[in-house]
């Protein structure tokens, strides 16, 4: 059943399927499966990126940037158009159904764009936003550090005001994407003796400096899609500051919770055409008929269809005008937790076949291999499944914080 | 579709829950669920005369008011959370969606108005003593007599829904190779009814033996199965609705608690042991809403997915409210496991909706077969 979001989204609807069937280059949906699921570790993820080389892509991209559906949902004087999450949500529809990728610039349109937008002066956005929106600039997140996973705010990585420049010194990890970033979004610390959450500050860097280097972090997968990042006396001008010295977590926090709920009914498409590859998976095996693989099977369809169900629901809150409560943690618990025990599934499923790997150098998996791996990090970054856990408690449910150590380690 | 709860909706959901609070609060539940027939007739007559619940879903042509089945899902929701013990589910749901499902005019003209009044209590007899939900399983004989003289029915069916209460028993019969429907009427010569003793009081089943018992046929000799079918789909979705309102009062219950326990100097909830329970509390109780919404809406549409989210809902639904049943009785502590404390109340309904209809391993088995797996 499609949901009805009044006349006006069906003709917004009809308009960008349109637009998409006219403009969409010709080869394009064929180049790749640009909709399928990515699983961190990065399976089917070459020949996406390969893709994304291909004339087509780049004729399509020229495109959407011509007709403003780059960063949509940015405001007007800011490269985008102002779209409201329920119409970048009709967007992504169909733009999967077409079969024809988004073009998403990455964190600088998820994190450094809202940041900026909402933080940053006149003069910060006209010289960061455009180069964002162009795809001059691609940012990676200079975030956690060996020492501060779920507790950021813990971050080492240090700032000193040089004159006009801050000079930044540290470690990070986990950066994705940082083979194709030739920017930064730092927090460093840039006042040492200022309360933990204080003395944060919020720098874009030049991520081409000599002074920065990264190496890749080999993951239990085998694939290496992170980074360490050594950030060695880098140099960036006052100016890329944003929302002022020692701000900086405010900034962040702004950044982390920007979510408007444009993925919201699109989320579980991916895990639905999965699905179905490992109903196909169980009949190849000659194990669908296997009661406690139906069960396993029936309980992974109706997760799926649960978070299409959940999609739908946010959407039409959102068409309602409500703005999107703790779904954003739920979902994310959701997915995360789901997919985890849907690798554990499809590797019994795989039975003696997922005991052998394919040949070749390095540590090739089947799919389905790479799910049970991967899916072990999905719990683990973007804020743990305890963290998720900790918000939708203390902010829907509104249960008490759990109280904070004092000095000398006593809680109080 | 149009998922999402309407301001008319929130209001329906408002004075069916104020009707509960005044007329059917827990005490009262309490009460009577030790009485034989488990509700009180003045305040089932009541939901009928001042809010139109038994008819809200059924079209005004056959009495009631032509809502839709999302309407009736918010008053299944609040019944389920009061956890009330009138036989709304048994008439409203079971019997007047046989009614409907079933192509007999005559038949729906004759009940149906009795039934959205409330003043007809109906119930569907389908299940016997094997407690299977399929209809193959039904063993219970319609005989035809001669030309014009009706139906007898011999066998005995098992956990009626509120059998013993229905004055309109619809019943699932063999006829030969085929099932068909047949109503009976509770005074009928050669029909004996029992009560049973349930798990859950506050849900009355009743066992009843039906020698040579005269029967009136509804629609035609053949079409029992479908109707039965359609039915059990529909009502699958409608426990699913009171399930999800349990839920979610257990769940209140136990944030609540968790709220005001002090212990170790600290609110209990303030620990991460107990908070993150109820977080993932409220990711199930939250899916379960979408999915009802869902579904819902999908039968108010008549949807050709009725059939696999009837089996997603009720397999979903009843792992969640039985797991926030649980859940809200350990997060209580010593008083959690009293015959005091409610959540023993909600933690028998829990299990006794999962069990009612299937339980959670028979609906994930036919999801898989209704998906093609």
């Amino acid at each position: 059943m499609e949901l009805d979001l009044g006349p006006e989204i069906a003709q917004f609807r009809a308009d960008i399927r349109a637009w998409i069937t006219t403009h969409a280059p010709d080869g394009l949906a064929e180049l790749a499966d640009w909709n399928t699921l990515i699983t961190t570790g990065g399976y089917g993820y070459g020949r996406r990126t390969a893709a994304t080389q291909h004339e087509a892509y780049r004729q399509w991209e020229a495109e959407l940037l011509a007709a403003r559906l780059i960063c949509p949902q940015w405001p007007e004087q800011f490269g985008g158009q102002g779209m409201d999450a329920v119409r970048v949500a009709v967007f992504n529809e169909e733009l999967d159904s077409a079969g024809v990728p988004r073009v998403n610039r990455g964190m600088g349109e998820s994190l450094v764009g809202p940041s900026v937008i909402v933080h940053g002066t006149d003069e910060q956005r006209a010289a960061f936003l455009p180069r964002i929106v162009s795809g001059e600039d691609v940012y990676c997140q200079g975030f956690s550090e060996p020492g501060t996973g779920s507790d950021l705010a813990g971050l080492q990585t240090k700032g000193v005001v040089d004159g006009d420049e801050i000079v930044i010194t540290g470690q990070k990890l986990w950066t994705s994407g940082a083979a194709r970033a030739n920017k930064m979004f730092v927090l460093c610390r840039t006042d040492p003796d200022a309360e933990k959450h204080a003395g944060i500050s919020f720098v874009l860097i030049d991520f081409t400096d000599p002074a920065v280097s990264y190496q890749p972090v080999r993951q239990m997968s085998g694939a290496a899609e992170f980074c360490e990042d050594f950030l060695d006396g880098v140099r960036a001008p006052l100016f890329n500051v944003i929302g002022g010295l020692n701000n900086g977590w405010r900034v962040a926090m702004t950044t982390l919770g920007y979510e408007r709920g444009g993925s919201a009914s699109t989320l579980h498409l991916g895990y639905e055409r999965e699905f179905w590859e490992l109903a196909q998976t169980a009949r190849k095996r000659g194990v669908s008929a296997d009661p406690l693989v139906r069960q396993q099977l029936a309980w992974a369809y109706s997760q799926v269809q649960l978070m299409r169900f959940s999609g739908l629901r946010t959407l039409a809150g959102l068409a309602e005008g409500r703005q999107p409560g703790p779904e954003a943690s739920i979902s994310k618990l959701f997915w995360s937790e789901y997919h985890k025990r849907l690798g554990e599934i499809a590797i019994g499923i795989e039975g003696t076949d997922g005991l052998i790997r394919p040949d070749g150098d390095g540590y090739p998996t089947t799919y389905w291999q790479n799910v049970f791996l991967s899916s072990r990090a999905g719990t683990i970054y973007s804020g743990t499944s305890e963290i998720q856990r900790n918000i939708i408690a203390e902010r829907a449910l509104k249960l008490p914080r759990e109280p904070r150590p004092t000095a000398n380690g006593a809680s109080r | 579709m149009i998922l999402g709860v309407s301001a008319e909706q929130e209001e329906l959901r408002a004075s069916v829950r104020r009707f509960l609070a005044d007329r059917a609060p827990i005490p009262v539940v309490r009460e009577l669920m030790d009485t034989t027939d488990g509700f009180d007739p003045a305040v089932w007559r009541q939901a009928g005369d001042q809010l139109g619940l038994q008819g809200i879903a059924i079209p005004e042509e056959y009495g009631g008011s032509g809502f839709s089945f999302a309407e009736q899902a918010i008053v299944l929701e609040e019944l389920g959370a009061a956890l009330y013990g009138g036989p709304y589910l048994a008439s409203a749901v079971l019997a007047a969606g046989a009614l409907l499902a079933s192509g007999d005019e005559a038949a729906r003209k004759a009940y149906l108005p009795g039934i959205a009044s409330g003043e007809t209590i109906a119930t569907v007899a389908f299940t016997e003593e094997d407690g299977s939900w399929e209809p193959d399983a039904v063993r219970l004989a319609a005989a035809e007599l001669d030309a014009g003289d009706g139906w007898r029915l011999d066998g005995r069916k098992s956990f009626v829904l509120d059998g013993h209460t229905a004055n309109l028993v619809l019943v699932v019969a063999r006829t030969g190779a085929h099932l068909a429907l047949f109503a009976v009427d509770a005074g009928a010569p050669g029909l004996t009814r029992t009560p049973l003793p349930t798990l859950d009081q506050t849900r009355k089943l009743a066992r009843l033996d039906f020698e040579s018992v005269p029967a009136v046929l509804i629609g035609t000799p053949e079409d029992g199965a479908a109707v039965l079918s359609r039915v059990l789909d529909v009502a699958a979705i409608a426990q699913g609705a009171e399930q999800l309102g349990g839920a979610q009062r257990a769940l209140d219950m136990a944030v609540e608690y968790a709220k005001v326990r002090y212990q170790f100097g600290r609110p209990i909830g303030s620990f991460q042991a107990i908070k993150h329970r109820c977080a993932d509390l409220l990711l199930e109780v939250e899916s379960l809403r979408s999915a009802v919404q869902y579904a819902a809406a999908a039968v108010a549409e008549d949807s050709a997915e009725v059939p696999v989210v009837a089996s997603l809902v009720k397999a979903y639904a009843s792992d969640v409210y039985f797991h926030v049943a649980g859940e809200n009785i350990q997060i209580h502590g010593g008083i959690g496991f009293t015959w005091e404390h409610d959540a023993h109340l909600y933690f028998k309904r829990a299990k006794a909706s999962e069990l009612f209809l299937g339980d959670a391993s028979y609906h994930r088995e036919r999801l898989a077969t209704r998906i093609g797996i």
